[in-house]
């Protein structure tokens, strides 16, 4: 049953998303159609489901680090300004939802995020661009055919993208438009058409019960 | 090591160094080169032309978080400033994180010290979770969030007046570090409202087919779309500050994959000529 109960809720839970989108008249027995029955009832409660998936990694955050702080694993001191970080934040965000009132705590709140949060991570973000300028230092090396079309696209690309190339010579935004335009273009929509496909057989294959392992049971056939 | 093989082998705290003042010094003596802006990101702004303050309403969905950098921030400062100086009416809600909220706030912060009025002007609906799901719920009823993010009801807002579902907006846009798929299959085919998207600058080849086939009505790529946008709005600001920089950074960048081509080449020819 552990195995038959979640394959069972999948296959009906996706046969109705999939009909709601193709059929309108009621269903049989139940008085209402399929777009109705999705709407009103499948929608709401994934929304729920992932709420509560939210709350599932930040407890399943806890428990690792809580793990590596008591075990003084390597690193430990990192787990803990982690879990320092989660209560705080978490504790006083939670406080100002409750008391939305409370103009101070929320001025606060924000002043934290705002003034430590949101620069480490915007620091972070900052820092690839050394990284993308000595990373393509090494890697743009015109080695044979496709590496200098390569290298000669992004360079076009780069001058294009930006105003000076512009001032350099006025055709370089209008060729980076046209690499963006079309050879861009005809890969991205190959891409997109592929990815389409293949997802659509991995839906099918999990709500046939042939792809197991989102179940923790073990993988296809 | 002779020149050229150093060519190939810079250190790579020089390329830093050297990045870091190319970088940092247009920003101190702003040079002000002169800006083309692209056809996609006029198209946004004759969007916001063309709406009506009277009685349109636009929808923002903020899915970025600070990690996105600048990149991602600049977009929606430029286009909520062009909202404002039309006097339209603008509602922000967030499915992609749960940062996206604060990231309103900082908007709207500012808009609030300039005497517009929340609740009137502009509201902030938080975090929505369930992503793809969770804007469809959205889209077929906009009072699905109960309350904003300060606790007042959604449908007493007088901003949200005459809002029932997403077709009430008159324009929807995105701002996201990611792409516009979700918004596409759950609210712009099956519903048909107009719609745009900003993104930051590496996205922006992966969107491109949406924009060709008009599903994507507008696209603003990172900073360099906000400064063409706010010279359209005639309100340089955060956008066109970074330009100067970020050209000198690719020129930096573009000299030294020069110089290590050159460098790879001359040593080739050597070991070709040392070989035979």
């Amino acid at each position: 049953m552990r195995k038959e109960a979640p394959l069972l809720i999948t296959f009906v839970v996706a046969l109705i998303v999939m009909l709601s989108q193709v059929t309108t008249g009621n269903v049989p027995g139940l008085g209402i159609s399929m777009p109705v029955l999705f709407e009103r009832y499948i929608s709401p409660w994934m929304t729920v489901v992932s709420a509560f998936s939210l709350c599932l990694a930040s407890v399943n955050l806890i428990v690792i680090h809580s793990r590596n702080v008591s075990r003084k694993q390597p690193e430990w001191i990192y787990s803990l300004i982690l879990l320092g970080s989660l209560v705080l934040y978490g504790a006083w965000c939670t406080y100002v939802q409750i008391n939305p009132d409370n103009a101070a705590a929320a001025a606060t709140y924000s002043l934290l995020y705002n003034n430590i949060l949101s620069p480490l991570m915007t620091g972070q973000w900052a820092c690839l661009a050394f990284y993308v300028a000595s990373a393509s230092y090494r890697a743009f090396r015109a080695r044979n055919l496709e590496a200098t079309v390569l290298l000669v696209s992004a360079i076009l690309v780069m001058l294009g993208a930006t105003p000076v190339g512009g001032v350099i010579w006025s055709k370089f935004p209008v060729i980076q438009r046209w690499l963006i335009d079309v050879p861009n273009m005809t890969g991205q929509r190959a891409l997109l058409i592929g990815a389409a496909i293949g997802s659509f057989v991995a839906c099918l294959r999990t709500m046939l019960g042939i792809e197991r392992s989102h179940l923790g049971i073990g993988g296809g056939s | 090591m002779d020149l050229m093989t150093r060519l190939q082998n810079v250190d790579s705290r020089v390329i830093y160094v050297i990045l870091l003042i190319a970088l940092s010094l247009p920003l101190l003596f702003p040079m002000g080169i002169p800006m083309q802006v692209d056809p996609m990101v006029r198209a946004v702004y004759d969007i916001i032309e063309g709406l009506d303050p009277e009685t349109d309403k636009v929808l923002l969905s903020i899915d970025y978080s600070p990690g996105a950098g600048l990149d991602a921030e600049v977009s929606p400062v430029a286009v909520v400033e062009h909202l404002t100086q039309r006097g339209i009416k603008w509602v922000a809600i967030s499915f992609g994180t749960p940062d996206g909220p604060m990231m309103t706030n900082r908007i709207i912060d500012s808009l609030e010290q300039r005497g517009y009025e929340y609740g009137k002007d502009f509201a902030n609906l938080g975090y929505m979770a369930g992503e793809e799901n969770a804007i469809r719920l959205f889209a077929l009823d906009c009072l699905s969030v109960p309350t904003d993010v300060r606790g007042n009801r959604t449908a007493d807002l007088p901003v949200m007046q005459g809002i029932k579902n997403v077709k009430d907006f008159a324009f929807v846009m995105q701002f996201s570090s990611s792409g516009p798929e979700m918004w596409i299959r759950q609210v712009v085919d099956p519903m048909g409202v107009p719609f745009a998207t900003g993104t930051v600058t590496v996205s922006v080849p992966a969107i491109i087919p949406y924009y060709h086939s008009g599903q994507v009505k507008g696209i603003m790529g990172g900073v360099s779309s906000a400064a063409q946008y706010e010279l359209l709005c005639n309100n340089p600001g955060r956008g066109a500050s970074l330009m100067d920089a970020q050209s000198m950074g690719h020129l930096i960048i573009i000299l030294f994959i020069v110089l290590g081509n050159i460098g790879y080449f001359m040593t080739k020819d050597k070991k070709q000529s040392a070989g035979s």
